[in-house]
């Protein structure tokens, strides 16, 4: 039996108060499980990437429960946030927020120099196919290339859980399609929980169950009977 | 007027960076604030004093003689070129008063008959002048009254040519000839021990053996006169009857020390401002071009809506001048303030009857003019770059910023670094012009406090080597009249004396082919062991016997060299002369002299003569020496050296003491200033990078020590070369303020140097504290899912 890695209860965010506050998530009851690949889809607004962010560890719930394992994210010290995300979220950005002035092999290092059992830098980036450009900085790469090293440096700490935000909003067809290989082949062979966030309903055939949001709230959760492989979609 | 949305935009650029513009006003506003300081003070001064020689008839040239009948005046008046003149009485005593435990130094001066004198002329402070025929009364000067507690009524007792009397106290009262009191043979006020009594010409010229004659005449001259005709003329008329030599401004004690007070001042208005203006301007172009850069799509947005370049410009260089106005705003009304504090403190060593500080508009319009041009020094490329980017160019994203790897030995040494020291050096590796000019700002505020510390550390050494090494007499005796050396048998004898050596130190007037100068020649012996020449090295030179040891400033007035011959004319006594050549040039410490050994001199002027005597003393017996020599006529002057090296300490402190402290906050402005801005500009560009770190689990300390590193690393260059231009500075500085009498050797201090680490450090650490509150407060979200 699959254990659960989230659970939140009526989860609920809002920014500001009085007339103007905005709702962004409004009673989130969602169970995610070990392994699985869950997409998030709905539109801009909806509340995909607070819930993301707060899933992450990078943003708070207003009211309600979320809990990664027995932590509860909601109350837990800012020391044991931090701690939480260094050992167990890999995070990977539309805009790959890589560090300009390292290179691919170094901005991976930055996390396996902090994590706890990472695996070797070398591997992480073959995951992601991009062993002959280790030594490149950014500003040598592609786009896709640039993203595939977020999520090698996601990844290399071997984390239990993987949140992508429109990893492949900021690429062409193919290039996405290279990174999503990548998603998958992690989420295949290491087994990592991962969270993918898109605006694409075809990327959705990828996930094992897809979240459509709408309003601040789950509209419906649909679940693929199979998913389908990345070089197979289109868009 | 109606703001347009650009103005408004100015003045919100301006509020959200509003700590940036600050440090940019502060460091700006303290260059300013010097400039206003100095620049006003020389100013005041300068007023204050022609006033008061215009007003006062301050004396042109003064011409020392042994005696001439009245009568001589009248042909003295018929010099060409002389406006008035006044003939005196004047002579040396030691005076004491009730209270009084040591004997002090007066010189007399006396008062024309029922009239005012028409050179160098009187303000009574207090009381009333002398009854024209009244007898033991007398005016005091301000300085000697203020440091002794002496006021009308009270009594003086004094002894002039071996005749005591008891002289009432009538009145205080100043002169432009004695704006400083400088007992003869020194070289620094010492109120408490040195004062001026006037006396009615009568009652001085009889006390003086001066009856129906005068020893000393002051002339003012036409305006047309030529001084050096004048001064010959004079020196012709005065020679048969003993005449010294007319000195004029330049070499009247008083006149020299506020000429040469003025002189530094305005090196200090020359000098610091342009440094603090430097910092200020760097600044300036820093915030503004990051303000630029992270501008760049609003600047797209504007041309694309049709506004022209130079609007765009404009709209840039509108903020420098908004900064630069509150820079100059705030210097002016602190250096006004400092202004103040600096007349007062003037007030206490200089009696000018009006010293206000008072700087004109064309000071306050060149502060606004200096800040304008700051201004636009500092915005010039930032305003060059948004004028010139095209605007589809500007909407575009940037590219992103390529990094390199650095040279293999570089590298090799990163590789043992962790990532976040590479991100730090590869930063300041990308980015050398910034870097380089935040350790130049940096830099300077270290060097400036390096400067002010190196200030109070070389008047300290000045003193204690002056006193030290060089002079290392307890009591300095000066005799009323030169005397034989037998009398020091007799000084032996008195109470508490330990060692006696021989003062010879006859006025003599120095020859050279070019020019001529009255000046001093000591005689020194070569195995003198409390008065000795000392070099600016601390050296201790040996009195030449095949010639004169000449101080460089003299040398350098006479223009001789070593080998060049001088002739020697003494200006009293027998008044013979002997040609002599300059065997030696120093770089003296203190007093600009002439040395020769003794025996060689009193040979040369054929007269063996003492004109006083250095005594070391047993301290047990101070108290008898000085109630002693209060009654021996035959001394003028006794002068204990812990009393002068206490005045001298204060006179320095008075002066180093406000500066080093103004020198001291300017320097942490500037370098909190400078290290806010690195900071923040590391922050705001980095921003996305930390944010990263963040999300990755980094902990806010790792984080921010990106961002302390980056600044750390500067700061950690600048200390030496700070060290090396404070170095540098305190050296050209000191060689400024160095006047004829004093020079200020470079010393190392290492304390100096560490301190000025320290308060740089420190102000850095503070910025860094400040900015710091901001990587805490990073909002993660917003900043991850901007583009960059």
């Amino acid at each position: 039996m699959r254990h659960s890695v989230f659970i939140t209860r009526d989860l609920r965010r809002t920014y500001g108060d009085g007339p103007t506050a905005v709702h962004a998530l409004r009673g989130i009851e969602l169970v995610v499980d070990e392994g699985e690949l869950l997409v998030l889809v709905g539109p801009s607004g909806s509340g995909k990437s607070t819930l993301l962010n707060i899933l992450g560890g990078l943003d708070r719930p207003t009211s309600g429960t979320v809990h990664f394992r027995d932590l509860d994210l909601g109350r837990a010290p800012e020391r044991a946030v931090t701690e939480y995300r260094r050992r167990h979220i890999g995070f990977v950005f539309q805009f790959y927020n890589l560090i300009a002035s390292l290179t691919a092999r170094e901005n991976v290092e930055l996390v396996t120099d902090i994590a706890d059992e990472p695996m070797s830098v070398d591997d992480a980036l073959a995951l992601v196919g991009l062993s002959d450009r280790a030594d490149h900085f950014p500003a040598q790469l592609s786009g896709g290339e640039q993203q595939r090293v977020a999520i090698a440096r996601a990844i290399a700490k071997r984390p239990a859980v993987l949140l992508c935000d429109e990893p492949t909003g900021a690429l062409d067809v193919a290039t996405g399609i290279r990174v999503l290989e990548s998603i998958l082949h992690i989420n295949e062979t290491v087994g990592t929980t991962t969270l993918l966030i898109t605006h694409n309903t075809d990327i959705a055939r990828l996930g094992d169950r897809v979240v459509h949001f709408g309003d601040g709230t789950i509209r419906r959760i649909d679940v693929n009977a199979t998913r389908v492989a990345a070089q197979d979609l289109h868009w | 007027m109606k703001l347009t949305p650009l103005d408004r935009k100015s003045s919100r650029d301006l509020w959200r960076l509003k700590l940036q513009a600050l440090a940019v006003a502060l460091v700006l506003g303290c260059g300013i604030a010097i400039f206003v300081m100095a620049t006003g003070m020389y100013d005041s001064l300068e007023r204050a004093r022609d006033a008061y020689y215009t007003r006062y008839r301050m004396a042109d040239l003064e011409a020392a003689l042994v005696r001439a009948p009245l009568a001589v005046g009248a042909d003295l008046a018929t010099i060409p070129g002389i406006a008035a003149l006044e003939l005196r009485s004047t002579g040396l005593g030691i005076a004491s008063f009730a209270g009084s435990l040591e004997p002090l130094s007066v010189r007399i001066v006396s008062l024309p008959h029922d009239r005012a004198p028409r050179v160098d002329g009187l303000v009574l402070l207090r009381g009333r002048w002398p009854a024209t025929d009244g007898r033991d009364e007398a005016l005091i000067n301000e300085a000697f009254a203020e440091a002794n507690d002496l006021i009308p009524g009270k009594t003086l007792t004094v002894i002039v040519k071996g005749r005591r009397r008891t002289l009432r106290i009538v009145g205080i009262a100043s002169s432009p000839e004695f704006v400083f009191a400088i007992a003869p043979g020194e070289l620094l006020p010492e109120p408490e021990r040195f004062g001026v009594l006037w006396l009615p010409n009568a009652d001085a010229s009889s006390w003086l053996d001066l009856d129906g004659a005068f020893n000393d005449v002051v002339v003012t001259l036409a305006p047309s006169a030529n001084t050096d005709h004048v001064r010959t003329m004079l020196d012709r008329r005065l020679e048969r009857l003993g005449g010294r030599g007319a000195i004029g401004r330049d070499r009247m004690l008083s006149a020299r020390y506020l000429n040469d007070e003025l002189g530094q001042l305005r090196t200090l208005a020359r000098i610091l401002p342009p440094v603090f203006l430097s910092v200020a301007v760097f600044l300036l172009n820093v915030t503004l071009t990051r303000l630029v850069v992270t501008e760049r799509a609003n600047i797209g947005l504007l041309k694309a809506f049709g506004y022209a370049d130079r609007t765009v410009g404009w709209h840039y260089a509108q903020f420098a001048l908004a900064l630069c106005t509150l820079g100059a705003i705030l210097g002016s009304v602190l250096g006004r303030f400092a202004g103040d504090y600096v007349a007062s403190v003037y007030r206490a060593v200089y009696r000018l009857p009006v010293l206000e500080y008072a700087a004109g508009p064309e000071v306050y319009g060149g502060a606004l003019a200096v800040s304008i041009v700051a201004a636009l020094l500092g915005a010039s490329s930032a305003v060059r770059n948004a004028v010139r980017v095209a605007p589809a160019i500007a909407l575009a994203p940037p590219a992103p910023t390529t990094f390199g790897r650095l040279a293999a030995s570089i590298e090799r040494f990163g590789r043992a670094l962790d990532p976040r020291a590479r991100m730090v050096i590869r930063r300041i590796v990308r980015y050398p012009r910034r870097a380089t000019t935040s350790v130049i700002g940096l830099g300077l505020a270290l060097a400036l406090l390096v400067m002010s510390g190196h200030f109070s550390a070389a008047a300290k050494d000045l003193i204690e080597t002056n006193f030290g090494v060089a002079q290392r007499m307890d009591v300095t005796l000066t005799f009323a009249a030169r005397q034989h050396p037998r009398v020091l048998h007799e000084v032996a004898r008195l109470p508490g004396v330990l060692t006696v050596e021989p003062r010879t130190s006859p006025e003599v007037v120095l020859e050279s082919t070019r020019h001529t100068r009255r000046d001093v020649v000591f005689g020194i012996e070569p195995d003198a062991q409390l008065d000795r020449i000392i070099d600016i090295d601390r050296h201790v030179v040996a009195p030449r016997t095949d010639g004169l040891i000449l101080a460089s400033g003299l040398a350098a007035k006479l223009e001789v060299d070593v080998g060049d011959r001088v002739r020697l004319r003494a200006t009293d006594g027998r008044r013979s002369s002997a040609e002599l050549p300059v065997a030696q040039v120093i770089r003296s410490f203190v007093g600009a002299a002439a040395y020769f050994d003794r025996e060689r001199l009193v040979d040369a002027l054929r007269e063996n003569r003492i004109d006083g005597a250095l005594l070391r003393i047993d301290p047990m017996h101070r108290r008898d020496l000085a109630l002693r020599l209060k009654e021996i006529p035959a001394i003028a002057g006794v002068a204990f050296a812990d009393r002068t090296e206490r005045s001298l300490r204060k006179l320095f402190e008075q002066g180093a003491g406000f500066f080093s402290s103004v020198f001291l906050t300017f320097s942490m402005v500037m370098a909190g200033g400078v290290a806010y801005s690195a900071a923040r500009v590391t922050f705001a560009e980095q921003q996305r990078d930390l944010a990263t770190l963040r999300v990755l689990g980094f902990a806010r300390s790792h984080v921010s020590g990106v961002l302390l590193g980056e600044v750390g690393a500067l700061l950690f260059a600048a200390l030496p070369v700070g060290l090396c231009l404070g170095a540098l500075l305190s050296q050209w500085m000191m060689s400024r303020f160095e006047t004829e009498l004093f020079s200020f050797p470079y010393l190392f201090d290492s304390g100096a140097y560490g301190r000025a680490a320290t308060v740089v450090i420190a102000a850095a650490a503070v910025a860094l504290v400040w900015v710091r509150r901001d990587v805490d407060r990073l909002n993660l979200v917003a900043v991850l899912k901007s583009r960059e």
